[in-house]
């Protein structure tokens, strides 16, 4: 197994997804500068909090502009999760809004709320809900067609294209749980958080990619 | 459609591990003990979500050694893989970066409810609801259900079906309803509190407080008003018995998730 390379930009907590990569038998190492960006062989994106934040704070790093370089012309793999994926996307509306990485198309915005209201759904979406992947998906290999994953987030990719998606899940509505074009990966969840399923996906995404 | 859950809530003091029996707490052991003789890397890979409490307190409520608590998390949930919560005697807001670094997804909150609101107001609006569980431990009396905070050891005045309103009103997520008089007792949950709880129907409710067996799990995610069943009791469910009463629950369709 090769080394993934968590990019570090100052947000969250990076224990969890050290931990899950370990026990799987990953080795895992936290880059927080371009020179050792420019070095790794696997990416790992995370993220949490306000997509805007998380994008000014990943910019201000100076990261952003050489993990696209490294994705688009070396194209290294890269798995983002949750707000990591997010920044994958062309856009997101988050407070106030931001642009995105553009690796991804289509927008992040938040679940509707008059939508999920009359559906008697509650705004953020936690707990563990079951994804469907796409058939040959080399991300959700040998996992079946349906499995549960462990999501805390209120907003989401809502469509992207065709050959982009990995997974959607339903939650009154369809969303994009997963991307999955080429060697660009990511998902909406926390495979960290989701037992043996998503350390069997870090896993895919460790030997498939 | 999104899973009921099983928890486990582990309490802990000073370094140790404790059992509860109607609050009134013993000692099992360390973290190293726990996986030793419950086999605790088993019981996680059959829960949902994973609760760790901090019983200890100072006299004035709050706890000692957090950075003890915290390491001692640290440890017993390195193999861990499942959303964590954590609690016990939290006063501030400035707490909970170093709850999440010790991997944290939510807070649990139980005096503070009564004892110092703009707490958890100010951490409901800096991480969010989904981040805050209100805990309230409960007694049932004659007259009615009684709520009581610090450790169980005071009773807040008031209506219960009031105090709910009134702790739901805070904006926290969902809502962890422990009974202390089934505390331990392995006897079942106290299912008629379900009938008292409106003011809270539209937040997910943990039962927690009595679960003995897989009967007593299945009874509460039965129940429509239930979002997630807890058990703190190590010795009930000691070896498989979590892995083997998670099977059960799956084969008798209950909708959890499966792995």
């Amino acid at each position: 197994m090769t080394v993934v390379s968590i990019v570090d930009y100052g947000v969250g907590n990076l224990r969890s997804v050290i931990n899950a990569l370990e026990h799987i038998g990953a080795q895992a190492e936290l880059v927080s500068d371009p020179v050792a960006l420019r070095k790794s062989g696997k990416l790992l994106l995370p993220g949490v909090g306000s997509y805007r934040i998380a994008m000014e704070q990943f910019q201000a790093s100076g990261l952003a502009d050489t993990l696209m370089e490294r994705v688009t012309q070396d194209q290294i793999p890269m798995l983002g999760i949750c707000v990591g994926m997010q920044l994958m996307t062309e856009h997101g509306t988050e407070d106030g809004g931001a642009p995105g990485l553009g690796l991804v198309p289509g927008v992040i915005d938040k679940f509707d709320a008059d939508t999920m209201k009359a559906k008697g759904l509650k705004v953020p979406h936690v707990g563990f809900n079951t994804v469907r992947p796409k058939s040959g998906s080399l991300l959700f290999k040998d996992l079946g067609d349906g499995i549960d994953v462990y999501f805390t987030h209120s907003f989401r990719l809502a469509s992207t294209g065709d050959d982009h998606v990995g997974a959607l899940c339903n939650y009154g509505v369809d969303f994009v749980a997963a991307v999955e074009h080429e060697h660009v990966v990511a998902t909406q969840f926390h495979p960290e958080k989701s037992q043996a399923n998503g350390l069997a996906i870090l896993r895919n995404f460790m030997d498939n990619f | 459609m999104l899973k009921k859950r099983l928890i486990f809530t582990l309490l802990y003091s000073k370094g140790s591990f404790m059992l509860s029996r109607n609050f009134r707490l013993q000692r099992v052991g360390n973290a190293d003990w726990l996986n030793r003789n419950y086999n605790f890397s088993t019981i996680a890979t059959s829960i949902d979500e994973l609760i760790i409490l901090n019983t200890e307190r100072a006299e004035d409520g709050t706890t000692l050694s957090h950075e003890k608590f915290l390491s001692d998390v640290e440890k017993v949930t390195k193999g861990c893989f499942m959303p964590l919560a954590l609690g016990g005697g939290l006063t501030s807001v400035d707490q909970i970066p170093q709850l999440m670094q010790s991997g944290a997804d939510k807070i649990v909150v139980n005096t503070a409810l009564f004892r110092n609101a703009e707490f958890v107001r100010a951490a409901v609006a800096k991480y969010g609801s989904q981040c805050v569980v209100a805990s309230i431990d409960y007694r049932h009396t004659q007259d009615g259900f009684e709520i009581y905070t610090a450790c169980g050891s005071e009773r807040v005045e008031g209506e219960f079906t009031d105090l709910l309103a009134y702790v739901a009103d805070l904006g926290v997520g969902e809502i962890y309803l422990n009974s202390m008089d089934k505390d331990g007792t392995g006897q079942g949950y106290w299912m008629d509190v379900l009938d008292q709880i409106s003011a809270i129907e539209h937040l997910p409710v943990i039962m927690a407080g009595g679960a003995g067996n897989f009967e007593h799990l299945m009874e509460g995610l039965g129940s429509a008003n239930i979002d997630a069943v807890a058990t703190a009791n190590l010795f009930n469910f000691v070896g498989d018995g979590l892995p083997k009463a998670r099977e059960k629950l799956l084969a008798h369709d209950q909708n959890l998730a499966r792995w």
